[in-house]
């Protein structure tokens, strides 16, 4: 057996400030993070040099073939501590994909431990020139991917269309049931002030008519890349208290892991199940919290069959019935179970698990004004497949 | 002609030589353990059946025949070298010789054979450069 979480309750967010969410941002990157970093600083009652700690996640989440520069298409924890002039007791990046979660995990850790005092978390997220993001001319394949590019098997959709089929077989559902997920993430992005899709609700008709690039994969089955920043300021719970916002408080976390080595985005349907349940068990063992018992569960969607993946991983569907689920309004914010009620990836682009953890602070903190939901006390915010990411389960009164 | 640029061939390391060397004679030979027998795809320096770390892995031979677990149309190509052979089928397979030993190809039976997970296939190979040849699959005649 594991021994008790001991950080649980121990650490707050206390404050958030997010950028509007665009295509191609007039300013580079990292002046965006800076101003989005002070913003949430200063929403957090606090200033600068309170600030003693930074943890992010920096990939680029592209294929393409181009360079990470900090501070222009990546912004790392340490250029913001060298830029803001703080001389950070802790400074980290998570190398993960469920970065979100990562990062949020390396800030709870240093502050439970007194590593740090108050925290930034960020997430700077970059689209290259028009035409760049996925593709790439590589004439040779070095390394992992001489196993898989000589074939054509290369990039994202490919590597995300396998598991989707997999599951569309294996449990007879048809892709057209997807149409449910986005046009409720959509519907609810719509209602987002900085959302890329503000305002821009789809329907059913507009899912089946897009075009599909790897089957069963379509074009809005994928979110759409962006640059946009996110700030988060984290503090201990009882540092939180003096703080003008309510705080949100951290119960647990729990990671996914891929142990079997596979070909190079090779994400068979049972690898990513069996991460999933798993991150389930974990998750209600950090937190001592029944998954039943969170109310505002936002599920990672940056491709669409990850809802699937999620509300079945996490028991809010039984296996192999999320197409079913779905279609039957299951994931309805207003009746159902409001997995997507902050918009996800799906609803504002492709900000990473942001809008999950954002929509996890404003609904506990009572921050999401006319989009508030009736009931807000336990919110879970995933992040990435659940074989290479995790979630993050948060309170609105400590444990 | 077009203006296609060129696909991507494999360029071979320390650990892939020796499959590429028998790809190229159309023989799939995959890095098996010289300890504990694991066959290893792809190959890397670690066996993860014994962890032995010694290198100890001989290319041998395999039938090359397994069964489809998933598969995708791809439609675009983020590789511009590609982008004459769309639509192609890629085949998730799982091969005889082991559990979860799986190769990632195209289907040369193309977009328009129906498909069905467990289908039977056996690998051939496509040339891609004088030397150079890359494991596709087929699907097995039905008997």
């Amino acid at each position: 057996m594991s021994g008790a979480f001991t950080a649980r309750s121990q650490v707050a967010i206390v404050g958030y400030a997010q950028s509007p969410i665009v295509r191609h941002a007039s300013a580079p990157l990292g002046a965006i993070a800076i101003d989005t970093v002070l913003r949430a600083i200063a929403d957090a009652g606090l200033t600068k040099d309170q600030i003693d700690g930074f943890t992010t996640g920096s990939l680029l989440p592209t294929s393409g073939a181009h360079a990470s520069v900090d501070g222009v298409s990546i912004v790392t924890a340490s250029w913001l501590a060298e830029q803001l002039g703080i001389d950070a007791r802790f400074a980290a990046g998570f190398q993960g994909f469920g970065q979100i979660p990562g990062s949020v995990m390396l800030a709870v850790n240093a502050l439970a431990t007194g590593a740090a005092d108050s925290v930034v978390v960020h997430r700077a997220l970059h689209n290259p020139p028009r035409g760049r993001y996925h593709v790439n001319p590589m004439t040779e394949a070095h390394g992992a991917m001489q196993w898989t590019a000589p074939q054509g098997f290369f990039g994202p959709l490919a590597m995300i269309a396998l598991p989707y089929n997999e599951y569309l077989q294996r449990y007879g559902a048809s892709r057209d049931a997807m149409a449910a997920v986005l046009v409720e993430a959509r519907a609810n992005g719509a209602r987002i002030p900085w959302s890329y899709w503000r305002d821009k609700p789809i329907t059913e008709a507009d899912y089946l008519a897009a075009r599909v690039i790897a089957d069963p994969i379509g074009v809005l089955d994928c979110d759409i890349p962006v640059d946009g920043v996110a700030a988060f300021v984290l503090t201990r719970a009882d540092r939180a208290q003096d703080l003008p916002n309510r705080p949100v408080y951290v119960a647990g976390y729990a990671q996914g892991m891929q142990h079997r080595p596979r070909l190079p985005m090779h994400w068979p349907l049972d690898d990513i199940m069996d991460a999933g349940f798993e991150i389930a068990r974990r998750l209600e063992a950090s937190s001592g919290l029944a998954l039943r018992a969170v109310d505002v569960p936002q599920l990672y969607d940056g491709f669409s069959p990850f809802v699937y993946f999620w509300l079945e991983a996490l028991g809010y569907c039984p296996v192999g019935e999320a197409h079913r689920f779905v279609q039957d309004g299951g994931i309805r914010t207003d009746g159902g179970l409001p997995i997507l009620s902050g918009g996800g990836a799906l609803g504002n682009g492709r900000m990473h698990g942001v809008p999950q953890m954002l929509e996890c602070y404003l609904q506990l903190a009572q921050r999401a004004g006319d989009r508030q939901l009736a009931s807000a006390t336990v919110g879970l915010a995933c992040h990435s497949s659940p074989h290479y990411g995790g979630a993050v389960v948060y309170t609105a009164e400590p444990l | 002609m077009s203006d296609v640029p060129a696909k991507p061939v494999p360029v071979p390391d320390e650990q892939s030589a020796a499959f590429w060397a028998a790809a190229a004679n159309h023989v799939l030979a995959l890095a098996r353990c010289a300890h504990c027998g694991t066959y290893v795809h792809p190959p890397g320096v670690v066996c993860p059946g014994c962890l032995s770390t010694d290198g100890q892995f001989a290319f041998v031979p395999v039938s090359g025949r397994g069964t489809v677990r998933s598969w995708t149309v791809l439609r675009d190509s983020f590789l511009p070298g590609f982008r004459d052979d769309v639509p192609f089928v890629l085949v998730d397979v799982e091969l005889d010789e082991q559990a979860e030993l799986r190769l990632i190809g195209r289907l040369v039976d193309g977009p328009e054979a129906p498909l069905r997970i467990g289908d039977r296939v056996t690998t051939v190979f496509d040339s891609l450069a004088p030397g150079v040849a890359v494991p596709a699959f087929a699907l097995e005649v039905q008997s």
